[in-house]
């Protein structure tokens, strides 16, 4: 585990919100929702803001005890997934589009914890 | 299949530019969605994580292990484009591909127990998965449960 800060908190909540929308969604929508749609898109902008502050601080000095490639690899994936999702959902135009926000919602959470732990335990696994 | 009822702004606005595509096969649909999405992020985490074993530890350690890795993972590539293709054959594809995963996950996690020198390393498919919260031992359960559930598409 690492210390919490408050990246990981902002996108612990962004992330929460998305899938929370996506799970409602899934249970009372027949299409796709509007707002688990935009909470997904939340999810990108959060994480390119993380990418943009990650850039900053790492260029500023700032120690990552892990691999930086690492790392980006794991920020571009988790940056793939928000908008592949969405024009999923958008194309789906069914009950189930709703799940794959809060799926995608929930992979982002993942990867923000693995790159949280990269950054600030090193090497885990 | 009746009309859904369409209240999305976003899903209008996209319909309204002609982004949306014309309607696909059920399979490709709905749940079977989700089911490809995972399919698509197992394919990503396995084939990357075998390509990285091969060329960044120790390939002599466990060669049959790694090699086992990448082919499960290319095989997962296979089925996450078969199971999401509309295609004639992409069906019956899709069904090989999936057997396959099973037969492989229940083979190599076998294997690991019997001969862990050989097949106990790390690998998506040894200990039936366990290093992935034994997503590829129940997936390729689900995928062949959601391919007989459409199995009438299969000529389409």
């Amino acid at each position: 585990m690492f210390a919490l800060n408050g990246f990981f908190i902002a996108g612990a909540i962004v992330c929460a919100l998305a899938v929370l929308l996506g799970i409602i969604a899934t249970i009372i929508r027949r299409y796709p929702d509007d707002w688990a749609l935009i909470a997904t898109a939340g999810t990108e902008i959060f994480l390119i803001v993380y990418a943009v502050a990650a850039g900053i601080r790492q260029a500023g000095g700032e120690a990552i005890l892990g691999e930086s490639w690492e790392f980006w690899g794991y920020l571009l994936t988790a940056a793939i997934m928000p908008p592949i999702a969405f024009f999923w959902a958008v194309s789906d135009k069914s009950r189930w589009a709703n799940t794959v926000l809060a799926v995608s919602g929930a992979i982002t959470f993942v990867m923000l914890f693995r790159m949280e732990q990269i950054w600030h335990v090193g090497v885990v696994a | 299949m009746s009309e859904k009822p369409r209240n999305s702004r976003i899903v209008q606005a996209a319909q309204a530019r002609g982004v949306d595509k014309a309607p696909r096969p059920g399979r490709t649909t709905g749940l079977g969605r989700i089911i490809i999405a995972v399919y698509g992020v197992l394919a990503l985490s396995a084939t990357v994580r075998a390509l990285y074993q091969i060329f960044f530890r120790d390939f002599s350690e466990a060669p049959l292990a790694y090699l086992l890795s990448l082919l499960a993972g290319l095989v997962y590539i296979l089925a996450t484009f078969t199971l999401s293709s509309a295609k004639p054959g992409a069906w019956k594809l899709s069904l090989f591909a999936v057997s396959f995963e099973l037969l492989g996950v229940l083979v190599v996690g076998l294997l690991s127990f019997v001969l862990p020198d050989h097949f106990g390393h790390d690998s998506v498919w040894s200990y039936f998965g366990k290093g992935y919260g034994y997503i590829p031992l129940v997936l390729p359960l689900i995928g062949l449960w959601w391919l007989f559930r459409n199995r009438n598409e299969r000529h389409v």
